[in-house]
């Protein structure tokens, strides 16, 4: 039951895997009994003339992208976006659970407990390490200037490519101070201090819990899997002038090796673009 | 605060024991006090219960602008103020009380994130339905909020909060949610917790956290707040073990204080209004009664002047 699933997105190659979200078909294990083997991805792309060949993969991301989306009616303007037939679903959780209605479920040997364990961290991730990723690609002014506005201006067609990105970064901000910002912490580099503490102790934290295994749980990757990756592969892999968290990152190799794993098994394809 | 400070601070929080007069802050119990609020107070009062530090607990109208964060609830020991649930928890640990040194690195990991996932989605969803559902604001967070001030501020106050409160759903994204999804993901949040507790007395096992404290925080005040209809609390019933967990707090630590019983229903506001009449229909006929009472009195004299 093969779909078509077209996953639209404002650029096509971007320098990291996250963003692009290419559809990738890895079939390792040949049982096809619906089970969503590794990622719940797999489909073979669609190529859609965007400025280049679009690939869309499936893996929970959320790095406050949002797009107006040219292609696309009846979006809300975020991506990633799916489509399938008729339907357009937007956010990363709910294109997971779209997926799983559809039967591709990446969690099918995992008991209850480890299912709940799943839903901690990944609330864990959002509230502690999204605020500094956040901040490193959108607030830190050398990083935004030198890396993200262009990176993001070069595929969103002109007019827009004025306004969006600011957009975005103001929006990044701002959820930064409502969430972190309240007293006492009254400066804005208290708040960074804050968040930047926050994040590490997050990494650590995921660092132990990952240990010496392949993946979270075990040795088949799940959706905790796809959100950690998500989170971390941007900030491993693209090169910024300011790179605290960068650093404590690669200091902790389980996790990196986890990362380079992840890459190197479903991101082959588009791995030669960088 | 910076490194610097926080080490300082807690320097500072080691050096004394344990005084006897620590209070905690909170708004008024019958009239002013909100579900979120309420649910992150009692939270603290189970976890310093389960620490055995003695706490006295005292409300006031202004609590929310006492507080160094302008978050309820906040203690008062020595002369040193903390608020909110994770600080307290650091400083409890740096005067030398701990629940959670037994545990290992994974565990504490998983302690964590489970935290992480009742602030982020029972807190919100508390908050969600108290200031952004319409009919809970208009007919019970408003009134509570404004209870202690005179109009007009009762009501400036009031809406000020729910812009602010609405302000950051939106930056979180849940600004678009309908009341259903928010309920939805409570019965998930219910549900990951019920799976994680399994049939084990408390989360890590025999001894209780301040992961029990906060989950017990929730669940309780959920389940005896009285709002609008009974949707909130019938997602928490769903699950019977999250059920005996509250109970078996409440009585371990709870039910053994002669101080106000915790088992309380907040009123709304109707209710409070029937017990005002009440209040002075008794009034009222203690008046006629006392009235009467030197009327009949009077009553034989009257006789006896007519008769002439």
């Amino acid at each position: 039951m093969v779909q078509e699933l077209l996953f639209h997105q404002a650029g096509a190659s971007l320098p990291t895997p996250a963003l692009h979200v290419a559809l990738q078909q890895q079939p390792r294990d040949e049982n096809g009994a619906g089970r969503g083997r590794a990622l719940p991805g797999y489909q073979r792309s669609q190529g859609r003339q965007d400025g280049g060949p679009l690939r869309a993969q499936v893996l929970g991301r959320r790095l406050g992208a949002s797009v107006c989306p040219l292609r696309v009616s009846g979006g809300s303007g975020d991506v990633p976006i799916l489509t399938s037939e008729d339907n357009i679903v937007s956010q990363p959780a709910k294109i997971l659970n779209f997926l799983r209605k559809q039967k591709y479920n990446a969690d099918y040997q995992l008991s209850a407990k480890q299912g709940a364990d799943t839903l901690a961290y990944i609330a864990l991730l959002e509230e502690k390490l999204l605020p500094a990723v956040l901040h490193t690609f959108w607030v830190e002014n050398d990083n935004y200037f030198n890396v993200t506005k262009p990176w993001f201006a070069s595929r969103i067609p002109f007019p827009l490519s004025l306004i969006l990105p600011g957009r975005m970064s103001k929006r990044a901000l701002n959820r930064i101070l409502l969430t972190k910002g309240e007293p006492p912490l009254y400066h804005l580099k208290e708040v960074e201090a804050q968040i930047y503490r926050d994040a590490k102790e997050c990494l650590n934290l995921l660092s132990n819990r990952l240990g010496t295994s392949q993946f979270f749980f075990g040795d088949i990757p799940t959706t905790l899997d796809a959100y950690v990756f998500g989170f971390l592969a941007p900030l491993y892999k693209v090169h910024f002038p300011k790179v605290q968290l960068q650093e404590h990152l690669k200091q902790l190799t389980n996790l990196c090796r986890f990362c380079d794993d992840i890459l190197s098994c479903y991101f082959r394809l588009s791995f030669a673009d960088g | 605060m910076s490194l610097v400070a926080e080490a300082f601070a807690s320097q500072v929080a080691a050096t004394e024991p344990w005084p006897e007069n620590a209070t905690l802050y909170q708004q008024l119990k019958g009239e002013q006090i909100l579900l979120s609020d309420n649910a992150s107070s009692l939270a603290v009062q189970a976890f310093l219960q389960m620490c055995d530090l003695p706490i006295k607990v005292v409300c006031r109208a202004n609590a929310e602008y006492m507080s160094p964060s302008g978050k309820v609830p906040f203690i008062h020991v020595g002369n040193q103020v903390v608020s909110e649930l994770g600080p307290i928890v650091q400083f409890v640990k740096a005067k030398g009380h701990s629940l959670s040194d037994g545990l290992d690195e994974v565990q504490k990991a998983e302690m964590k994130a489970y935290m992480e996932l009742v602030n982020n989605m029972l807190l919100t969803a508390e908050l969600y339905l108290q200031w952004c559902d319409e009919a809970t604001v208009g007919e019970i967070t408003h009134s509570r909020y404004g209870y202690p001030y005179p109009w007009p501020l009762n009501h400036i106050l009031a809406y000020q909060k729910q812009w602010e409160v609405k302000r950051k759903m939106k930056a979180i994204g849940w600004g678009n949610k309908t009341l259903d999804q928010v309920l939805e993901d409570v019965d998930q949040c219910c549900q990951a917790l019920s799976q994680r507790l399994g049939t084990q007395p408390y989360f890590f096992n025999k001894q209780p956290t301040e992961l029990d404290a906060l989950v017990f925080g929730h669940l309780f005040t959920i389940l005896t707040t009285q709002l609008i209809n009974d949707e909130l609390s019938e997602k928490v019933k769903n699950y019977s073990n999250l059920l005996a967990f509250c109970r078996r707090i409440e009585q371990n630590y709870f039910e053994d204080k002669e101080r106000v019983p915790l088992r309380r229903k907040s009123k709304t506001q109707s209710e409070e209004n029937t017990l005002k009449k009440r209040k002075a229909k008794s009034k009222l006929w203690i008046l006629v009664r006392t009235l009467g009472g030197s009327l009949v009195k009077t009553l034989p004299l009257w006789r006896l002047t007519n008769s002439y």
